[in-house]
């Protein structure tokens, strides 16, 4: 099995969210291992636009296999648009993780310290690698 | 040795029952309160749906509201259960880890499920988890299981079946049947099993708790130490109780997912074959299959049970029924795999052929509960 990450985007080292940099908003989604240990998407709320993010805090809810946890903003900002399309059919970020099954649009706020937290650019494979060891180590994904 | 807490408590109601273990979630990942493990009952009867549910397409609210049946949410996932003083609730309350939001829902389910899978194997009935994060016994569900991370705590629940009365809960929850004759009882009756049935005696509540109690201590390797509630943590879950579980903006939320119902009938070689699903937006949320024919103990409900909660995307489901249909080929044999196959498509499609029907009419709402089922008898070639 093989896990695509995309060489343009952020990815969030704890919650396995990517970030696009658009410019004026940044979209966020959740990478093909995270959403390979978490499963199918059965449900996802998310919070209205123009609410407040901030690193670290719930923007939204979602359910897989069972389980209910929140969905943690990667960067702090205003909700500036969310995928109704994604609301109304969960099972896009299966599908489509990088492209039709993102999540949320934020206007960000501290995006210049905030990405230096993130994985990007040159780092990304050898995080990938030591990530995809990690969750075979544990069982979660074969 | 590692303690934990083990709390016993009876005939909750349904606002305290959930509204504790919430608030035990978010202490024990504060820190605030210690690694607990509840084992309760709440008072007959309560319909509790899973977090997202829409209580309207789970709940006949008009015969619980005749009959007392108090209407709650929980804040773990899954699908809609009934609970009383014949079934066992189980709060599993641990710290998470900080570096895994979301990962391992399976393994964790299955982790945790140990404790209940011991103390029923302890009792002698052969209990297995299954990666659709249900108990089962010979394919037939006992326990229903679901999770929750509360911030950085992690809030496992079950609802084991020491007994049940099927006929009430067939009155309480929707199915995807047009009625509920003797018929309907016995197909459910044939997915579902208690500990109860499975021992052929009547044996106690607190008997069973006890034998689950040992299952955690021995699974996990630790001591339990009954205690009850602090005060504190008293006055937290009374706030929460009338703050969220008491509230209609936590009962009565909607989501934006659809439920849609659909079937489809054949005829087999092997007798009739009549396949009834509920979508809740592209997921497989129920599945039944039924008619004439004959097939090995278990195998219709352990086919059954590996879609429910899948994906309804037709590839995956066809992946799937594969995988599940060649373990106990030999008992469905008079059941052939591609009409199978094609008849559960077919009601799917019919799902979502009604779905996006009451979706273009801006004056109907997405699923009633007196929309009925997309039933044909269109018959295709085998």
């Amino acid at each position: 099995m093989t896990y695509s990450f995309p060489p343009d985007l952020h990815y969030d080292r704890a919650t396995h969210l990517w970030v696009r940099d658009d410019g004026a908003t940044l979209t966020l989604g959740l990478d093909a291992l995270g959403l390979e240990s978490l499963g199918d998407m059965a449900y996802v709320t998310l919070q209205a636009v123009g609410v407040p993010a901030r690193r670290g805090q719930a923007i939204g809810t979602l359910e897989a296999a069972k389980m209910v946890g929140d969905l943690i903003a990667p960067v702090s900002g205003v909700i500036a648009a969310r995928n109704e399309d994604v609301l109304h059919d969960p099972g896009l970020v299966n599908r489509d993780p990088y492209g039709a099954g993102w999540l949320a649009r934020i206007a960000p706020s501290a995006w210049a310290g905030e990405s230096a937290e993130l994985v990007s650019g040159v780092q990304i494979s050898a995080w990938v690698v030591e990530e995809i060891k990690r969750y075979r180590s544990q069982g979660w994904i074969e | 040795m590692t303690t934990w807490r083990l709390i016993t408590d009876d005939n909750v109601s349904a606002s305290f029952g959930l509204a504790a273990d919430d608030c035990l979630a978010t202490r024990v990942g504060t820190g605030e309160s210690e690694p607990t493990l509840r084992l309760y009952t709440y008072r007959s009867h309560c319909a509790l749906v899973g977090r997202f549910q829409n209580l309207d397409n789970e709940i006949h609210r008009d015969y619980c509201a005749a009959h007392n049946i108090a209407v709650n949410r929980r804040p773990t996932g899954g699908g809609a259960i009934i609970m009383g003083a014949d079934q066992l609730g189980v709060a599993l309350v641990l710290p998470g880890r900080a570096d895994d939001s979301y990962s391992h829902a399976r393994e964790l389910m299955a982790q945790f499920s140990a404790g209940v899978v011991n103390g029923l194997q302890a009792l002698g009935i052969a209990a297995t988890f299954r990666r659709k994060n249900d108990i089962e016994v010979k394919g037939r569900k006992i326990v229903g299981l679901g999770i929750y991370r509360a911030g950085t705590g992690l809030l496992f629940h079950a609802s084991l079946l020491v007994g049940l009365d099927l006929p009430l809960m067939l009155r309480v929850l929707h199915t995807p049947f047009e009625k509920i004759s003797d018929k309907e009882v016995a197909t459910v009756a044939d997915r579902i099993s208690t500990v109860r049935r499975e021992l052929g005696r009547d044996i106690a509540l607190e008997e069973v708790r006890a034998r689950v109690a040992d299952g955690y201590s021995g699974a996990f390797g630790v001591s339990l130490i009954p205690r009850v509630f602090t005060a504190a943590e008293l006055d937290a879950i009374s706030i929460l109780q009338s703050q969220k579980y008491e509230t209609a903006e936590w009962v009565e939320q909607t989501t934006s997912v659809p439920d849609a119902l659909g079937s489809a009938k054949l005829k087999t070689p092997g007798g009739l074959l009549d396949v009834r699903v509920t979508l809740a937006g592209n997921t497989i949320k129920a599945i039944y299959l039924g008619g004439d024919f004959f097939a090995g103990e278990g195998a219709i409900a352990e086919l059954e049970a590996s879609l429910r909660w899948h994906s309804a995307h037709p590839e995956a489901v066809a992946v799937t029924l594969t995988a599940a249909y060649a373990a106990r080929a030999a008992d469905l044999a008079p059941l052939p795999l591609d009409a199978l196959t094609q008849t559960i498509q077919q009601a799917i499609r019919r799902a979502q052929v009604a779905e996006s029907a009451a979706r273009s009419d801006p004056y109907g709402c997405f699923v009633t509960p007196n929309v009925q089922p997309q039933i044909s008898n269109l018959e295709f070639g085998v």
